[in-house]
Parts: C-alpha cells; structure tokens; sequence
C-alpha cells in the first residue's frame, strides 16, 4: 500500500511529548483560512519555486514536457492546469528550486525511514502522524501506525477529526496519543473559516473521551478567528463538561509560511498578521485554565522590545 | 541583543582573582614567557618544531628565535654540566630556572601556590649538536621548508608539539612525588655500571633530577606564605597564609592529606609539566579530576569543610589554568586560537561493569565550571553512557541551555571505548588496553582518546587534508591549478607528486576513479608520515622532557624519555581533514559524471581549473552543490562510502610507525585548520570554489545537513563504523572525532524541552559519534556581536573541538560560525 506524504520532519519537538518524528500526510478535508500547510491540502503535488535559489537558467522553461512554464517580467510562472506532476523541472532543476511537494512512499518503506530515529526518542518520545489530515488517507495510516506498534514505537495521531468516528476507532489500537484539534465553537464561524461544519468533530470527540487513550486537544490562536475569549471560553466549557484532555494546548500563531502561499500563486490573510503577543497568549492561557486546569499556551511570542 | 553568559556566585576572593585576570596586559603581574640562556653564542631557546603544526606562527619562526634568545637571562652552569647527557643538561637548566631565577609570586586572596611557570629555557646544547640540529631543521631542505611546503601546497601540516597526554597524577597525590624518586633511585642503583654509563643511564639521572624539582619549588613558595603572613594585619588571610605554607610542607612530595593539599599538589605538578615542556597547556590534560579527587573530597567533607570554601579552592585552580594564555600576553597573535591549548578535565563516565561513576565531586566540580564560565580552561568533558543518571543528563541540559557556546563537551563512552579497544587490537596491546581497563580513558586537548598515565599518542600533530588526495586523482598524480609560497609568492613547481594513477578522462567507471583515488590517498598518507618522522626523531635526540617523563609510566621502567618513545602506550595520530568535502566531492564525481552524465571528467576538471568561474559552469557547479548527495543525512548510499572510505584510511595508517615506536592511528580533530586551507586547496567537485571552507572534523559539509541533527549525528556514528550484528559499537577512529552542532535557543526555552534535548543525548549515546559539541546560540546574537564587539567580549562559541571568544576570533571565522549558526532549524 502506498502512501502520499508531504515531508517528515525529524526531530519535531512540537507535536506531542518527547522528542518526534512527525510525517505529514499530504490532503485535507478542511480549508482553514490560517492553515500553516496550504501545500498539504490539496492530494496533488504541485510546483513550488523558489525565488530566491533560482539561478535563471531556463532549463525548467525548456524541459517541461507540458510547455507550462513560462518566463514573465515578475519571475517564473508555472501552469497548474497543464502540470501534470511529472517533475521533470524539478530534478532538471541544477539548483533545486523548484519541489514539487507530495512523495509517495510504500508504507513499509515509510516505517523504515521514520525508525531511522527510534534511538531518540526515549520514553515518552515517538512517532506524530500528522497531515494535511491523516485520516483521509486511514487504511495507510493505520498500516504504519501498525508497523510501529510491532516495533514498539510510541504513535500519536493528531487530527481535525472531521469524519466517520470508526475511521478513528478503526487506529486506536495502534495510538498512544491523539493529538486533537478544536479551533472554533460557534459553528457558523467554523463553517466560515474551514469550510466545514463542527458538529461531528465535537461528536467524535466526545466519543473519544469514552475510549481509553491520551487525548491533547489543540487550538490555533487565530487574530479575529479563534482568538476570543468567547470562543476559548466556550471550548473550555465544553471541554470541562465532555471530559478533561490531558493537556489543552493554545497554539500561537506566526507568519513565517507565508512564502509558501507565495510559491502557490494564493493570497493569505494572514500575511501581515504578527505574532501572537504574550500577553494575549497569557490572557487566553487564563480563561482557559478557569476551566481546564492542564492549558497552557505553546510556540514563540512577542516579547516586549526591549531598547537595545 | 541576545543575552551573553555571566559568571555567577563567585566569592570576593574568586571575583577578585578572575576580575584580576581578565584585565589582561594591565596586571602587575603575568605569565609571560621567561627566556634563559647557557650563554653560548649558537644558543637557542624557542623550539619552533613545536609551532610547526600551526601554519599561523610560520612566519615568525625567526622573528621568535631570535627575539627569546636577545631577550634570555644568562644563568651560571655548574663545572661538568656539558659531560653529561642532554637530559640531565635540561633537567638541571629547567630545574634551575624555576626555582632559582624566576620570582615566585602569590596573589591577594588566592588559595593556591604555584604562579609563574612559562619560561623559554635553553636548548643545552653544544656547538655541534645544535648544529648538527640546525642542519635537520633549517637550510634548503631543512625541514622548515618541507613543513612549508607541505602546507603551502595543501597537503596538510605537521610537527610534533608538546603536551595532549594525561600524565600520572593520581600516583604523586596518593604516594607522594618522593616514591617517584624513590622508584627512580632504586631502578638506577640496579643498574649495571654499563647500563649506568649508557643513555638509560642518563635518562634515569635527568628524571631523578627533575623528580626534585617540585619540592624544591614547594619549599621557596612555602617561605614565601610565612614571609606574607608575617606581614598580613588581616587576620583571616594571615591564618591562610600559614595553612598554605603548612601545605606546601607537605605536598607535593608526602601525600596529600585532605582536598586542599590534593588541589595544591595537582596544581603544583601540572604546572611543572608546562615549565618542563617549555609550552603552555597544550593539550595537557588532567584525565578523571571528580574520580581521583574524591578521595580528598569526602575527606575534607567528613572533617566539616565548607563545601563553598573547596569550590573556591577549585576556582582559584581555574584562575591559574587560564594564566597559560599569558605566555605572549605582549605579541598578542590572535589569541587562543593560534596555539593548541586546552587544559581538558573528565567528569563521570562509566566504571567498569557498566556502573556509573558521577559523584558529589562532579556536580561540585560542574558548579564551578558552571559559575566560573564563561572563561576557557580547564576545558571540561562529560562523559555520557548508557547509564548515565538523570541527575547528571538534567544538569548538562541546564548549563547547555544557559551558555551560548557549551561550556563542555560531550564524550560518548561506548563509541569511544570501541575504538580504543580496537587500537589495542591492531597495535597488539590488549595487555594494557582491555575490557576491564578500557573505561579508564581520558581525553585530551579538545577530544582526543587515549589512555591515562602511560599515553602519549601525539594527537594533533599530524593533520591531513583528504581532499588533496581527490586533487591528485584528477590531476594523475600532480597539482591541478598552481600553488604559492603564500610568503612570498612565489609559485611552486608542478613536478609528478603522487603515483600515475591515470588520466582521470580514460577512468570508465567511478569505481575506476575511486579506485584511483585510494591510490593517491595511500601517497598522501606516506608523504605526511615521512615529514613528521623527522620531526618526532629530532626532538627524540635534542628535546627530552625528564620532569614530564617522571608522569609517564613506562619511562623508568625502559629508561626512554617521553619524547623518545617511553610511554607504555604510543600512538602518532593522523587526523583526518576535510572529510565531508572529500566524500561529498567524490559522490559529485559520481553523480555529475557517471550516473546523471551531466558532464564528462574532462569539463568537470576544467571547471575546477577555472574555481567554478564562468557562466559556462554555473548550471554545473549548482548541481553539484544542490542535486549531488552528500554525506551528513543519512543518506545510506552516501554515508556507505563514507564508511567505506573511513575504513579505509583508517586502517591504511596503522600500517606505519614513527621511529620512536609509535603506531600511526586515525582520529578527526582539525582545529581551525579547515578554515585557512580552504583559500589554499583548489576547488573541489563539491562545488565550493577555493577560498571558500572545507568541512569541520566528521561534521558534514556546512548546510548539507539538511534532515536535522538526528539525522547527521546517525550519519556520524555510520561514518565510524556503525554497530555489528549483535549491536556492539564499532569505531575505526580510536582518536574519536568532533562533531559540533547548533541548536536554537528556542528548542530549550523551558523544562519540556530540556527533556527532549535530553533524550537527544540519550540517543545520541546509541547512535552518534564519540565527542559531540553543542552550541545554542542564534545568528542574530552573533551578528549583533560583529557589529557591537565591545558589548560581547565574553561571548564564548565553540569552533571545534575548542571554545573560543567569538570577539577574538578573525572575520572569516566569525562569518562562518554565522552561517553555521544560519541552518539551526532545530
């Protein structure tokens, strides 16, 4: 069975506890409007170049077999109708600016790669499969998360969990941790800013809190979005009456991908968006403790300037 | 600004001292080299063979000698002096200088005895050994100019240089120096009057000699304390002041009693060795301090010591270790960075059932080191193991958090003890290297591996550059663009240097080029052993070290000198240069010519003919550069060769000894040496232009780490020799190998994170190297530091195996760490 992955990242100390290897599965049923990953949503892959690496030799321009791409006065551009993933540009490229994002893997090649870390991970430490959302592509999820298990390799799943419940269940056997995320309570606002409904998000989730596994959930500290205290508020309410994760965390928010929406020809409304300030994150950090002690805000915030 | 590491917790005293120290040239007093002389008119007294390894003193060499000579103290030789053996010559001369004619001095508020001790001393030799020694060393084919030669043309430099060796301490401590000499006067007397008349005779006689010395130092800097007492109002240092001169009654030559007097003794010996070698703290290390010292630890602990007071006994020795640095307080050349000091200590590591040996003494010793830092010596290494406690693994990630430039080194028990062991096999020592002694290891200089108190395998003497070897591949044995004098410019002849391996253009496959390269790697290898057997058999006859050989088993008992092969154990290290950049050149090689046929062997040559210069080559150079494997990502096909080419050379040096009986083995170090000679070697099908740097001991090639540190560390340990099938550590490189790698201040913000660079220790334990260093430190801090140096003059960053301030290191190297610094994702 194979598996389309858009990168792994080694040494992830962001994705659950413990040092991690996190494999991003690459497609998406939600279309958050902050997504970090706008190349793991879509299945395909699709060219990204890379403005400040390309040397200007045209050999891209030259080899496509599609003739789609083309040299304007603003740089490269790449045809998306006519790509048809072939990468011909991106091994010809001499410098390696241009990727095409999206790398199919057997599964059992896949969990030799990830395994390649296993010394560092230690106790707590493991595997994150992450996405895009994993589990659009379950079967292969749970084959490698099965994989791992026989190699007594700790899994965590982290997932929007908007899908049929037994796609879920169907990989608890082979999770130590699921890794879930709530961003947004008001369900006209879900709807705006994913594209989806939460009903059944919240539904699995309360499903989950029956089963027997470690659950963080995790929500996106997003400016106008998901930053009010309203909606942490209301989360934590519903977090304290479902059942308690073992940890909450209110991830901040950066701008550093916004060269990716760049490479993909899209705009971002994020663009100019700051980094969450601490205070902010502290504020929202207290609202959420109110009701669930284990919250915590994570990932870097702007301090205040300091004169030198 | 990013925060700069202070030292914390220091008493008035250490404040004092330290303040004291750091304000350099302005002191009273200082450490400079005191040059003495015999008075003869060929007299010398600055050995440059010692410099030869450091590129940067090759101009100097006559400046130098004649300056320290014009500047010498005559002192008076005793009748007879000239009949005797030129041990004995220097064993007197050395002895006579230190005691006699160099004031000894005690510092307010310090605890510890034992001030100057960087002389110049004489050479002792006649007329015609001294020439018979400038003969070997000067003229047209004097070894100077082949050491030049070799370098200038980017072969690598060599020279056999003082210290890197962990002399027997723990024997003088424990019995006293006076069963030295006893040992010493009882060998002799059973000497036969041949043997007494031969040169073991004359050894035996300059290392009794010399076994006085420490005494007799011992005694004038004891009267010294009852003369300063006498005239101190202030009670409480008065009562110091008699307990130091009731110490030094004791030590070094009766057994030290408590912490105190074990510290004072250490200090007093160690120091000595820097008299004796007329070189400061090159390498010369201290082995196992928190296992030998505890003895004398818990015993002052049992008495009711303050724990407070023997920290600062400690620190004050750290105050003396940095006073080293004094030797060219006044030439000031780029200081710390041209010459190969590094004072190294070993904390914990495991016993010999696999036990871990971490004490009190070492989180004491940690806490000095953590509030002394920053500053540069002693230079500490924890050593790390499987079973290496919390306790410990949380310390260490909590100092690594706070000190920009880590204020140790991290040495990795089991892979390193793999490849002593394996020296042992190959040598045929296993008698004096084995499974149940194998854990008593130190590390000297920055990482070097070797034995304790009967070692000497000359660590950073022999430096090779790899990627001289590729050059030659492609140019069928010679030079393939020209090389300079670099004094005086003047071109070097391209003759055939290294065997007709073939022209690179007929080679049909790249095993056929690689084949060709083994070749040249096998000359290169030859041609370095060659030059620094001359040097290791010069010193052997004209620069015997009697003190040091007094701290060196195997000396008396074969009545050699340490110079001349008496250690028990003695290796000549090879280490290896420009590793990355040669692997990553020959997959390249392999990528651009034979399996992508982006170009023929002939316009990959000219390319590097033209350094890469020309549009006609960009395209290519950026292939290579960006689509050609590298080492360092654990990448099996690339890191297979890498392994394949370590074993190769690896073994391929074991098959040469030096005239003094050493075997040849390999390790990684390189100093900064990857530094300076990338403006020297050509450019390399890696697509680096010359000028530009070659890759640092076994790190990867800067910015081809791409999949992170796990990935390049697993990529280290494979480049060593990876495991076995049943999972025992394999390590070709018995030396060891620096590895360096950043991390971002963010990746230890806070406890949680701790943990996970703590659990990257623990993995790095299974998978990595011998000897890892960590920085954490962000570009923007050291960019800052560029601009704003006076804002930053304690900002210590690790090079390699070294600290260094990064306010005083050059342009180049500074903008190299930046971009070092610039691919820490992590």
């Amino acid at each position: 069975m194979d598996v389309n992955v858009l990168d792994l990242q080694r040494m992830s100390t962001e994705d659950g506890p413990g040092l991690r290897t996190t494999v991003f599965f690459k497609g998406c049923n939600l279309k958050c409007a902050w997504c970090h990953n706008p190349e793991s949503i879509s299945y395909r892959p699709d060219p990204n170049w890379f403005k400040n690496k390309c040397i200007g030799c045209n050999i891209c321009v030259a080899v496509c077999p599609q003739k789609g791409i083309s040299k304007t006065s603003d740089g490269l551009h790449f045809s998306r109708e006519r790509c048809t993933a072939c990468r011909t540009c991106e091994k010809k490229c001499p410098n390696a600016a241009i990727e095409l994002k999206g790398k199919r893997y057997e599964t059992d090649a896949l969990a030799r790669e990830l395994l390649k870390d296993k010394a560092y991970w230690g106790a707590d430490g493991g595997v994150t499969l992450s996405g895009g959302e994993v589990m659009m592509q379950h079967k292969a999820a749970i084959e490698v998360a099965r994989l791992l298990k026989e190699e007594r390799v700790s899994v965590a799943v982290d997932t929007a969990g908007c899908y049929d419940f037994r796609i879920l269940e169907e990989i608890l056997p082979y999770t130590d941790l699921v890794l879930y995320d709530l961003k947004l309570f008001d369900p006209k606002d879900h709807k705006k800013y994913t594209g989806a409904d939460n009903a059944v998000i919240l539904e699995n989730y309360k499903k989950l809190t029956d089963k027997k596994i470690r659950v963080w959930v995790r929500t996106p500290i997003i400016e106008g979005a998901t930053d009010t205290p309203q909606n942490i508020e209301s989360i934590a309410r519903f977090l304290a009456e479902i059942g308690q994760p073992e940890r909450w965390e209110l991830c901040t928010f950066n701008n550093l991908c916004r060269d990716k929406y760049e490479r993909l020809d899209l705009t971002w409304a994020y663009q100019e968006t700051q980094k969450t300030s601490k205070q902010h994150a502290e504020n929202l950090q207290e609202i959420a403790r109110r009701y669930v002690a284990n919250a915590a805000y994570t990932g870097a915030v702007q301090e205040v300037i300091s004169n030198r | 600004m990013g925060k700069v590491k202070e030292p914390k917790n220091l008493s008035p005293r250490i404040q004092w001292l330290r303040d004291y120290y750091f304000s350099g040239i302005e002191r009273e007093w200082n450490n400079e080299f005191r040059p003495f002389t015999t008075g003869t008119p060929w007299d010398k007294n600055y050995n440059e063979t010692s410099y030869y390894v450091v590129p940067e003193n090759y101009t100097f060499f006559s400046t130098f000698s004649a300056g320290f000579i014009a500047g010498a103290t005559k002192i008076d030789l005793p009748d007879g002096l000239w009949d005797k053996s030129i041990a004995e010559r220097r064993a007197w001369f050395n002895k006579k200088a230190i005691v006699d004619c160099v004031p000894q001095e005690i510092l307010p508020h310090d605890l510890l005895c034992g001030a100057t001790f960087n002389i110049q001393a004489s050479h002792c030799l006649t007329r015609k050994e001294s020439e018979a020694r400038d003969k070997i060393l000067l003229g047209k084919r004097g070894l100077r100019k082949k050491t030049i030669e070799f370098h200038d043309t980017g072969y690598g430099n060599c020279g056999p240089t003082s210290g890197h060796l962990i002399p027997g301490y723990e024997f003088p401590l424990r019995y006293g120096f006076k069963q030295i000499n006893e040992d010493l006067q009882k060998r002799y007397d059973a000497y036969s009057e041949e043997e007494k008349a031969s040169a073991k005779g004359g050894e035996l006689r300059a290392m009794l000699e010399a076994s006085l010395m420490p005494k007799a130092l011992a005694e004038k800097y004891g009267a010294l304390c009852v003369k300063f007492a006498e005239k101190e109002t202030d009670a409480a240092r008065k009562a110091e002041l008699l307990r130091m001169s009731e110490n030094l009654k004791v030590v070094p030559w009766e057994p030290a009693e408590d912490f105190w007097q074990a510290v004072q003794s250490l200090w007093l010996i160690h120091m000595l060795v820097m008299t004796d070698e007329n070189y400061p703290g090159p390498g010369l290390s201290f082995g196992r301090l928190d296992q030998y010292l505890y003895p004398y630890y818990k015993k002052s602990i049992d008495k009711g010591e303050d724990r407070e007071f023997l920290k600062d006994i400690l620190k004050c020795m750290w105050v003396h270790c940095n006073t080293a640095y004094d030797a060219m307080i006044r030439i000031g050349l780029n200081q710390g960075i041209t010459a190969g000091y590094g004072q190294l200590l070993m904390l914990s590591g495991v016993g010999r059932d696999g036990e871990d040996l971490t004490n009190d003494l070492t989180y004491l010793i940690l806490e000095v080191i953590d509030e002394m830092s920053p500053i540069l010596e002693p230079k500490p290494n924890v050593r790390l193991h499987k079973n290496s406690p919390d306790k410990l693994l949380d310390k260490v990630c909590d100092m690594i958090s706070d000190s920009q430039g880590a204020p140790f080194l991290l040495n990795f028990d089991e892979r390193s003890m793999a490849g002593l062991l394996h020296e042992a096999k190959f040598a045929k020592l296993e008698h004096l290297i084995n499974r149940d002694n194998v854990h008593d290891y130190g590390s000297v200089g920055c990482l070097e591996n070797t034995m304790i108190g009967n070692d000497r395998s000359s660590t950073v003497d022999v430096n090779l550059n790899f990627l001289k070897a590729l050059e030659l591949t492609l140019g069928n044995g010679k030079n393939i663009v020209p090389y300079t004098d670099q004094l005086w410019g003047k071109p070097y002849k391209n003759k055939q240097q290294g065997p007709k391996t073939g022209d690179p253009v007929t080679f049909l496959s790249f095993e056929a080029f690689y084949e060709a390269f083994l070749e040249q790697t096998r000359y290169i290898i030859k041609k370095i052993v060659d030059l620094y057997n001359i040097g290791v058999e010069t010193r052997a006859k004209y620069l015997p070290t009697p003190y040091l050989s007094c701290l060196i088993k195997g000396c008396a008992s074969s009545g050699k000198d340490v110079t001349q092969g008496g250690a028990e154990i003695k290796f000549a290290t090879i280490e290896g240069v420009t590793f990355a950049t040669t692997i990553d050149s020959l997959l390249a090689v392999k990528y651009l010519v034979y399996d992508e046929k982006e170009c023929d062997m002939a316009t990959l040559l000219r390319a590097l003919q033209a350094n890469w210069d020309g549009e006609e080559y960009k395209v290519l150079q950026a292939r290579a550069k960006n689509k050609a494997p590298k080492y360092g990502r654990d990448d099996g096909a690339a890191d297979t060769l890498a392994q394949d080419f370590m074993k190769f050379w690896a073994n391929e040096v074991t098959k040469y000894t030096t005239p003094i009986g050493q075997t040849y083995r390999g390790g990684m170090l390189s100093w900064n040496y990857w530094v300076g000679d990338g403006y020297i070697l050509a450019a390399s099908p890696d697509g680096r232009r010359r000028g530009q740097f070659l890759s640092n001991a076994i790190c990867p090639s800067n910015g081809a780490d791409t999949n992170g540190p796990t990935s390049n560390s697993n990529s280290v340990g494979i480049a060593l020799g990876g495991k076995d099938g049943d999972g025992n550590y394999i390590n070709v490189l018995p030396n060891g190998a620096s590895h360096t790698i950043t991390l971002s201040p963010s990746l230890v913000r806070d406890q949680a994170h701790k943990d996970k660079l703590k659990a990257f220790l623990r993995g790095y334990t299974q998978n990595g190297g011998t000897a890892l260093q960590i920085n954490v430190l962000d570009a923007e801090t050291l960019k800052d530091a560029q601009k704003n140096p006076e804002d930053y003059r304690h900002l210590l960053v690790r090079v390699t195996g070294y600290n260094a301030y990064f306010t005083s290191i050059g342009r180049e190297l500074q903008n190299e760490i930046i971009e070092r610094e610039s691919h820490a994702r992590f």
